[in-house]
């Protein structure tokens, strides 16, 4: 009888360590193999959050972080990089004062050496924030896409 | 009658440069937190940033869900509501000033230490705050840096309990470099 109890306490305590093992070193979401949220054309997603930001943040914005994955249309404005080396493609119309900025990542931004400023692409990623004219701080924000990919 | 109007046209033209903007979208933010427990840092490339030469005005905005952490659960940790809670609070801010902005020449290389005070908001939480910025010009380029402590508790961010209590420091390093372009 105390060996059935000593096995069964051993096996929840194995079961246990296993359990806070993966928690612990749980990977981060694979962006690019989650199913997309929505797909949606870059000034739409624009002025969904020009046009009632709390009700956009509520829709796009997760609460751990884990913020929906969206299938952006629209048309290369800008190609830069950021400090990491990662290119950061914008998507906004001409016509726009705000666009979605999309940035890829080190493992995707060969992708971007295929594009060119004026065409019209659909970008894959995570949304992080939304867009915005702060009045105070006089700044415009671009919705802001990470982990970004080109879809073909 | 010509003279009048090169005159205006040099006024015209001084008063629009001085209304120049320095700017970036790209600028890096990194927050440290250490413990007996653990290390913790996250980075984030997504800042943006208005600096006008002229006035010393300064702002950023930074999206507070590109911070990225080495493990997942210390960036859920992160973002959750008992944290940071980015769902309800997605942006930090800051509008200030440069104080003694005519002490740095932005057309001449050199690194100038500029006195910033202006209003940090994190967590929904604004403050005022007054720290040092090196401001950098080379070959043109202006970039600027920056080192500070924040108290989290300062900005309502409280852990009474569970693993954050213990894992994450009450004070934490931010560390900051806006790389400017006109």
């Amino acid at each position: 009888m105390k060996s059935k109890i000593f096995k069964l306490i051993a096996v929840i305590a194995v079961l246990g360590i296993a359990y806070t093992g993966y928690i612990w070193f749980m990977p981060h979401r694979n962006i690019q193999s989650t199913k997309a949220f929505a797909a949606i054309e870059s000034t739409a997603l624009v002025n969904e959050f020009l046009k009632d930001k709390a009700k956009a943040n509520d829709l796009y914005l997760d609460s751990e972080g884990e913020s929906k994955v969206l299938i952006i249309t629209g048309r290369v404005a800008t190609i830069s990089k950021d400090q990491l080396g990662q290119h950061v493609v914008l998507l906004k119309d001409a016509s726009e004062k705000m666009g979605v900025s999309c940035t890829f990542t080190l493992d995707s931004n060969a992708q971007v050496d295929k594009i060119k400023v004026g065409d019209s692409i659909k970008i894959k990623g995570v949304i992080r924030s939304g867009a915005e004219y702060d009045e105070d701080l006089d700044l415009s924000e671009n919705v802001i896409v990470e982990k970004a990919a080109i879809v073909t | 009658m010509k003279n009048l109007f090169l005159l205006l046209l040099s006024i015209v033209s001084i008063t629009a440069f001085s209304q120049d903007k320095l700017s970036t979208t790209s600028g890096h933010i990194k927050f440290f937190s250490s413990t007996p427990a653990e290390d913790i840092e996250a980075n984030n490339y997504k800042v943006i940033s208005n600096l006008t030469p002229a006035t010393g005005v300064l702002v950023f905005s930074v999206s507070m869900q590109s911070f990225e952490f080495e493990k997942a659960l210390m960036q859920k940790h992160y973002n959750s509501k008992k944290f940071l809670d980015t769902k309800q609070f997605p942006k930090s801010k800051f509008k200030g000033a440069i104080t003694n902005v005519s002490d740095i020449d932005f057309t001449s290389d050199g690194s100038y230490e500029a006195n910033v005070t202006g209003t940090l908001t994190i967590h929904g939480v604004a403050k005022e705050i007054t720290e040092k910025l090196i401001v950098t010009v080379k070959d043109g380029a202006v970039t600027g840096m920056t080192t500070f402590d924040i108290i989290l508790a300062d900005y309502g961010v409280v852990f009474t309990s569970g693993k954050p209590s213990t894992n994450i420091s009450k004070t934490v390093k931010i560390t900051a470099h806006l790389n400017f372009s006109k």
